[in-house]
C-alpha cells in the first residue's frame, strides 16, 4: 500500500530532531540529514558539538575562500575557527564517543528494526562499505537519534520489525524522526508517537515495516 | 673499611649505563638525580614517575603507556631486595611498608633493568637473596645490581661481581651478602667517567631516503582523517617512487580524497593512498572508511578490490584508534562496546561486564608509520594543526619506525614543553616537506 | 555566551559530594593538588568516602590527608600510600581497621582510569605478572606474553587543580600538573577543577587545550595560589 500524502522535507524532519538536543549537552551529528540539525538550534539553547575528525565545540562551516585543510568535521566540510573550540587525537575523539561523554548522536539509517538495532554502514547489493565512526557512536553515545526517510527510494520501509541489512548496533537507537512520524523503539516493539500533520497512525503503519504500537497519545508532528 | 660510594658517585655510575638517544626512567628521587647528571650530547631520553619526560610534561596514563609500550631502554629501581632469578622488590620504608608506586610498571616493561641498593655499604648489608622473602614488584627482570659499593649482574641465576668500588674487595661484598657471589674473571674498579657519543640525528633530507628501508610486505601506518590535511604527501609520493611491494597500509580512509574531494579546496585534487594502490603496491588495508561514499566515483582502492587485487579489513573507526593507541601503549588486548552482535564481533571473543556485551580487540602494529605534522624539534618532538592531528599522534607510538613529514624542523628546545603532543621518543626519523611542493596532483 | 561552568566557589562546587561517593584526587603535591576542593569537601562533612590518588600532599596541613584525620575516607585507592618513613596517620588508620587500602601499581592505576573513561571494559597488561598484584586476576597468554586483565575504574566525581580553565571547562596545566589531573579528568561522573586562572572561552589556544571541556562538569577559581594565601 501507498499512501498518497505530501511528507515532510528534510529541514522539518532536521527542526524536529533539534527539540532532542539536550541543552548544555554534547552532541555528534553525522553525515546528511543530522548536519542539518544544529540550523534550528534555538538561539537560547546552548549545545556543544564534537566532531571525530577531532574537534569540540565547533560551530559554523567557513565560508568560501577561507577553507583551512587543517580545519575540518567528520563529513569532511571546513569549518569556521570558533572561541572554545579544542583540538585531540582520534584516539581521545573516540573515549569522549565510547567514555559516555557524548550526550546525543544524530544518524542517518538505512533500516531501524522495532526494537532499536541500527543499520546504516553497509548496502548488501553494494558488497563493502563504510563503517567510519557510526559503529563507536552507536555503542558509546546516551542518546542515539536517526533522522531519515521513512522510506527508500523505491518506497521500501526503513522502519523494519528486523533489520536484514548488516547491524551497526543491536538495541541502540532511542528515537527514530521521518519525514511523516515519530517513533520510539522498545524492547517491547516500535512506539509511534508523533505523525506528520495530515497521517494518520494507520497510514503510518502502512508504509512502516515494523508492527507499530500505537496508544492513545499519538500527536501530530510537533517542530 | 673504605668509604662507599656518595649518591652522586652512584648516580654518575648509573648514568654509564645509557647508551645515546636513549629512554632512561628511574622511581623515585632518582629520576631527577639521573636527568641532572646525563651529558646532553648524548640526547638521552629521561623520564620520571611524575610524568616529565625530558622535561615535556606528560599524563600519566601516558607515561605509563611508555613504560609498558616497550620504549623504556633502562629502568633504574630502587630496590628493597633482588633475588638470583632477576626478580625484585622495590624499596621499602624504614618501617618496612611496601608500596609499588612505578616500579611494577618500569619492571614488566623495560628492556634492561638496574636495581640500586645504595645503601649496602653504609649498612653493612647486601639485599640479595636465593628468592624474595619481600613481596616482588617484578620477575625475572633486574639485569644488573648497582649499590654503593660495586656493580653485580645478575644472569644464568648468578649473582656475578663485575665492579667494586675504590677500597672495598670481592671479600668484602661477599661478606655483606646473604648468597654466595661468583667473581667475574674481569673484575675491575667502578668507573665513573661520564659517558660519550652523540645521538644520531633524527632529521632526513629526502622523502625516499626517509623510507629507503621500508621492505616489501611490511605494515604502514598512513593517515589523512580522509582529506589532504594531516596526509604525508610527499612520503607517500616517496613511498611510491621506492616501489615497495605487497604492502598492508593501516589507514582511515582506503584513499577516497582524489574522487570525492573530501576535506579538499574547491577545484583541487589531493594526492591520496591512490598512487600506491594505482602502482600495485597494496595487498592489504585495515581501515574505518575504505571506500568512497559515492558509489558512481569508486576509488582506486574500490577498483583494486573488485577486481579481487587487495585483501580489506573493515574495523570501526574508534577501535582502529583504540588498537593503535593499545599497540604503541603496551596494552596487548581490550574489551570494547564497539561492534557487539554486528558482523564486526564474528569470530572474536565476547563478554558480558556489568551487563553490557564487549568483543575483545587487539592492539595493532607497525613496521612503519607515516605520518604528518606541523612542526617538529631536533629531537623528533610533534606539534600538529587544527583536525590534522586526528591519527597521526596515535599512530606515532605504535610503529617501529615512525618517519613524520613536517612543515618546520626548529631546533631542540624550541617548542613549548607545554605544547608537544607526540614526545620525540615516538619519532625515529623527521623529514620537512620540501618548499613547492604540492599535496595536489 | 551565556553559558559557563564556573561556579562561584569551591563550597557551591562541591555541595552535592554525598556520603560514601568515590572521590578521583588529582595531582600529588601542593602546587598540583586541588586543595580547595579538598577543604570544602571536609567543611561539608560528608562521610565513608573512597578516595582514588596517586599521593596526594602527605606533608601539608591540607589536601586529602586532612580528610583521612578527620575519619572521612573509609577506602583508599592508591599506589603511593602511605607518607613519610613511617606511613604516619594513614598507617595508624590502616593498622587499626579504620582504613582500607587497596595497593595498585601507578601505571596500573592510570590505565584503569584510562579505560573507565574512555568506555573501555578491560584491559589485558603484562604488568604485575608473578607479583601480588596479578593474584587471584584472570590471565590470558597473547602472543606468548602473559598478560592480566585489569578492570577499568570511574567514580562520582573528580577533583582535579588545572593552570587554567575557559568557561567552556577547557583546561591548560603547568608541568606535573598534568600527570593525574588530566588522566583523571575523564573517569567520573562529575569533573570540578579547581583552576589557577579562569578565562573566557577563546582565550585559550585550541592546540595548547589538554583536557578538552566535554570532561569538565564544574570550575571554580582558586582563591590562594601558590603561596599567594594561605
Amino acid at each position: 500500500m501507498t499512501v498518497d500524502k505530501e511528507r515532510l522535507d528534510r529541514m522539518i524532519i532536521a527542526m524536529r530532531v533539534a527539540r532532542e538536543l539536550p541543552p548544555g549537552g554534547y552532541v555528534n551529528l553525522g553525515i546528511g540529514i543530522p548536519t542539518l540539525v544544529s540550523m534550528f538550534v534555538a538561539d537560547d539553547s546552548v549545545v556543544f558539538y564534537h566532531s571525530e575528525s577531532g574537534v569540540l565545540n565547533c560551530g559554523p562551516l567557513a565560508e568560501d575562500g577561507n577553507e583551512d585543510i587543517d580545519l575540518i568535521n567528520a563529513g569532511g566540510q571546513f569549518l569556521q575557527p570558533v572561541p572554545g573550540m579544542a583540538y585531540f587525537s582520534s584516539v581521545d575523539a573516540f573515549a569522549m564517543i565510547r567514555g559516555g561523554h557524548v550526550d546525543a548522536t544524530v544518524l542517518g539509517a538505512h533500516q531501524v528494526s522495532a526494537t532499536g538495532d541500527l543499520a546504516n554502514w553497509m548496502l548488501p547489493e553494494r558488497g563493502v562499505g563504510n563503517i567510519g565512526g557510526a559503529m563507536d557512536l552507536a555503542a558509546g553515545a546516551d542518546r542515539v537519534i536517526v533522522a531519515m526517510e521513512h522510506n527508500d527510494r523505491q518506497g521500501n520501509p526503513k522502519v523494519v520489525q528486523e533489520c536484514d541489512f548488516p547491524l551497526t548496533g543491536k538495541g541502540c537507537v532511542s528515537l527514530v524522526v521521518t519525514d511523516v512520524a515519530v517513533l520510539e523503539p522498545t524492547p517491547a516493539g516500535m512506539v509511534l508517537r508523533e505523525v506528520a500533520p495530515g497521517w494518520t497512525a494507520d497510514e503510518v503503519q502502512s508504509v512502516t515495516g515494523a508492527r507499530l504500537i500505537i496508544g492513545d497519545d499519538v500527536k501530530e508532528y510537533e517542530v | 673499611m673504605a668509604a662507599a660510594l656518595s649518591v652522586g658517585e652512584i648516580t654518575r655510575r648509573i648514568v654509564r649505563e645509557a647508551r645515546p638517544g636513549s629512554v632512561v626512567a628511574a622511581s623515585g628521587v632518582w629520576a631527577d638525580r639521573i636527568r641532572a647528571a646525563l651529558p646532553g650530547s648524548l640526547g638521552v631520553w629521561a623520564l620520571s614517575d611524575a610524568g616529565l619526560m625530558d622535561g615535556a610534561p606528560l599524563s600519566v596514563a601516558d607515561a605509563a603507556a611508555i613504560a609498558r609500550g616497550g620504549y623504556i631502554d633502562l629502568a633504574v629501581i630502587e630496590a628493597g631486595q633482588v633475588d638470583r632469578n632477576g626478580s625484585i622488590a622495590g624499596a621499602q620504608s624504614a618501617s618496612g611498608l611496601s608500596i609499588p608506586g612505578n616500579a611494577v610498571d618500569l619492571s614488566s616493561g623495560a628492556q634492561r633493568v638496574v636495581a640500586l641498593l645504595p645503601n649496602a655499604g653504609r649498612d653493612g648489608v647486601l639485599n640479595l637473596a636465593e628468592s624474595l622473602s619481600l613481596p616482588a614488584d617484578g620477575v625475572n627482570c633486574v639485569d644488573t645490581v648497582i649499590c654503593d659499593v660495586g656493580v653485580i649482574n645478575v644472569a644464568g641465576g648468578q649473582f656475578v661481581l663485575t665492579e667494586t668500588a675504590p677500597g672495598w674487595t670481592a671479600a668484602d661484598l661477599q661478606a655483606m651478602a646473604g648468597v654466595s657471589l661468583s667473581v667475574s674473571p674481569a673484575l675491575r674498579r667502578i668507573d665513573l667517567a661520564a659517558p660519550s657519543g652523540d645521538a644520531v640525528s633524527k632529521v632526513y633530507s629526502d622523502g625516499v631516503g626517509a623510507v629507503a628501508d621500508l621492505p616489501d610486505g611490511a605494515t604502514v601506518f598512513i593517515d589523512g582523517f580522509g582529506g589532504p590535511g594531516g596526509m604525508a604527501h610527499y612520503l607517500l609520493v616517496a613511498l611510491r617512487d621506492l616501489g615497495s611491494r605487497g604492502l598492508t597500509i593501516v589507514s582511515n580512509t582506503a584513499g577516497i580524497a582524489r574522487v570525492v574531494s573530501f576535506g579538499t579546496p574547491p577545484g583541487r585534487t589531493a594526492i591520496d593512498h591512490s598512487v600506491l594502490i594505482e602502482n600495485g603496491q597494496v595487498a592489504k588495508a585495515i581501515a574505518s572508511f575504505p571506500v568512497s561514499p559515492s558509489v558512481s566515483r569508486p576509488s582506486e582502492f574500490e577498483l583494486a578490490y573488485r577486481r579481487g587485487e587487495v585483501e580489506l579489513e573493515l574495523v570501526p573507526q574508534g577501535t582502529l584508534a583504540e588498537r593503535l593507541r593499545a599497540g604503541g601503549a603496551g596494552v596487548l588486548a581490550f574489551y570494547t562496546p564497539t561492534g557487539a552482535g554486528t558482523l564486526i564481533s564474528e569470530g572474536k571473543e565476547s563478554r558480558t561486564i556489568d551487563g553490557r556485551e564487549y568483543i575483545l580487540e587487539y592492539g595493532l602494529r607497525a613496521d612503519y608509520a607515516i605520518i604528518r605534522a606541523h612542526r617538529a624539534d631536533e629531537r623528533g618532538n610533534l606539534v600538529y594543526r587544527g583536525t590534522s592531528r586526528n591519527f597521526n599522534a596515535v599512530m606515532a607510538p605504535a610503529a617501529r619506525i615512525t618517519v613524520a613529514e613536517v612543515d618546520e624542523i626548529v631546533a631542540a628546545g624550541e617548542l613549548n614543553p607545554e605544547e608537544i603532543v607526540t614526545p620525540g621518543v615516538f619519532v625515529q626519523r623527521i623529514v620537512k616537506r620540501p618548499d613547492g611542493f604540492s599535496g595536489y596532483e | 555566551m551565556a553559558f559557563s561552568k564556573v561556579y562561584e566557589s569551591a563550597a557551591a562546587a562541591v555541595s552535592d559530594v554525598r556520603d560514601g561517593a568515590t572521590l578521583l584526587i588529582g595531582g600529588t603535591a601542593s602546587d598540583d593538588a586541588p586543595a580547595e576542593l579538598l577543604a570544602a569537601v571536609l567543611a561539608g562533612g560528608v562521610r565513608g568516602l573512597t578516595g582514588i590518588c596517586d599521593f596526594a600532599r602527605w606533608d601539608g596541613a591540607d589536601g586529602l590527608i586532612e580528610l583521612i584525620r578527620a575519619g572521612r575516607v573509609a577506602r583508599l585507592v592508591s599506589s603511593n600510600p602511605f607518607p613519610g618513613d613511617d606511613g604516619g596517620d594513614v598507617r595508624r588508620l590502616w593498622e587499626s581497621g579504620d582504613l582500607e587500602i587497596e595497593l595498585v601499581p601507578q601505571g596500573t592505576l592510570a590505565e584503569r582510569l584510562r579505560a573507565g573513561g574512555a568506555g573501555i571494559g578491560g584491559v589485558f597488561v603484562p604488568v604485575g605478572i608473578g607479583t601480588r598484584f596479578a593474584q587471584g586476576k584472570e590471565t590470558k597468554v597473547i602472543n606468548g606474553t602473559e598478560c592480566v586483565l585489569e578492570s577499568p575504574l570511574r567514580a562520582d566525581v573528580a577533583l582535579l587543580r588545572a593552570a587554567a580553565a575557559d568557561t567552556m571547562g577547557n583546561l591548560t596545566y603547568r608541568g606535573v600538573q598534568r600527570g593525574w589531573n588530566h588522566t583523571m579528568a575523564a573517569s567520573a561522573r562529575l569533573t570540578i577543577v579547581q583552576a589557577d586562572r579562569v578565562e573566557e572561552a577563546g582565550n585559550i589556544d585550541p592546540e595548547l587545550v589538554i583536557t578538552p571541556g566535554i570532561f569538565v562538569n564544574r570550575v571554580v577559581q582558586s582563591v590562594m595560589i601558590d603561596g599567594m594565601g594561605g
